[in-house]
């Protein structure tokens, strides 16, 4: 069924990519983005504590989660002729290499304005034992 | 990649020229460059984080839908915020923890736009000992056009 702002409700879930994470996976990003932080890079750097925080080693940017959720989100918007217009998004959990990710979302509530149509999406991303390492909301214009 | 060769990919250089927390000031505009987008720096993206969307790479496809032609994914911000900052910008100082992101998009970015930056520290704070800083940052094609705004949250290196 073709998606439209009529027939979506409250719960209906998208599901988005399974992405398995690995030093590669992080190097690509780390060139894609330009972002080279250490924490990314270097392991010896990242046997280091951080404040209250250890990570152990690499972990992989949490822009890559924000990139896999827009990703799902305009690959479901795009067939509708919605647009995405809105992601925020929380980091809960570093994500390390020979992880895998995949994130949902699930429409909370639609809500119409003076000149336009709107669904607001809970987003999470979990890894592979169900734990969550993002969160956060999106907003899709629809027309 | 002609962009990330000219680019300093060794964060630790240039680091003792950038701010710590102290000396951040919320509301004082950052350093920015103009970038221009080219469709191999979109490919990169799009390959990182498994994007195929044929509105990124099939101009015929793309020219027949409402954008008319192609266009960036609209998280192509995450390489912008790098590639329009200079190397002595914060947001390099090697150890700075993203905690989260906020992002508005306007009209995607395109191949071949010359991408502008405005960008500064909006407020800073403590909270359980972790140094704060928030940034927002507004992304403009070269007509003056708003792509997308946003907005991060980071924890600085101490």
């Amino acid at each position: 069924m073709t998606t439209t702002f009529e027939n979506l409700k409250a719960g209906d879930a998208i599901d988005g990519p399974s992405f398995a994470v690995s030093r590669e996976s992080i190097r690509l990003f780390c060139d894609a983005s330009l972002d080279y932080n250490p924490l990314h890079l270097d392991d010896d750097y990242m046997k280091g504590s951080f404040g209250k925080t250890h990570f152990g080693g690499i972990i992989m940017h949490g822009m890559n989660n924000f990139g896999l959720i827009s990703r799902m989100i305009t690959d479901w918007a795009y067939p509708a002729g919605a647009i995405h217009r809105r992601l925020e998004t929380r980091w809960v959990k570093p994500v390390k290499p020979g992880v895998t990710i995949q994130p949902v979302g699930v429409i909370k509530s639609k809500q119409e304005t003076a000149k336009s149509r709107w669904v607001l999406i809970d987003v999470l991303v979990r890894n592979q034992d169900g734990d969550k390492v993002a969160t956060g909301e999106a907003m899709v214009e629809f027309p | 990649m002609a962009q990330a060769q000219a680019f300093e990919t060794d964060f630790w250089k240039d680091a003792n020229l950038r701010k710590m927390w102290d000396d951040i000031v919320p509301g004082e505009p950052r350093k920015t460059l103009p970038y221009v987008l080219t469709q191999d720096a979109i490919a990169l993206y799009c390959k990182s984080v498994g994007e195929t969307h044929p509105l990124y790479f099939d101009e015929a496809y793309a020219k027949i839908t409402r954008y008319g032609g192609l266009i960036a994914p609209p998280s192509i911000h995450i390489l912008l915020m790098f590639s329009c900052t200079p190397a002595d910008d914060w947001m390099r100082s090697p150890g700075t923890v993203n905690a989260g992101q906020s992002w508005s998009y306007n009209i995607p970015a395109r191949p071949n736009d010359t991408i502008t930056l405005q960008a500064r520290a909006l407020d800073k704070f403590i909270k359980r000992e972790r140094l704060f800083v928030v940034h927002d940052n507004v992304f403009f094609n070269q007509h003056g056009e708003v792509i997308c705004s946003g907005r991060g949250w980071t924890i600085r290196p101490q």
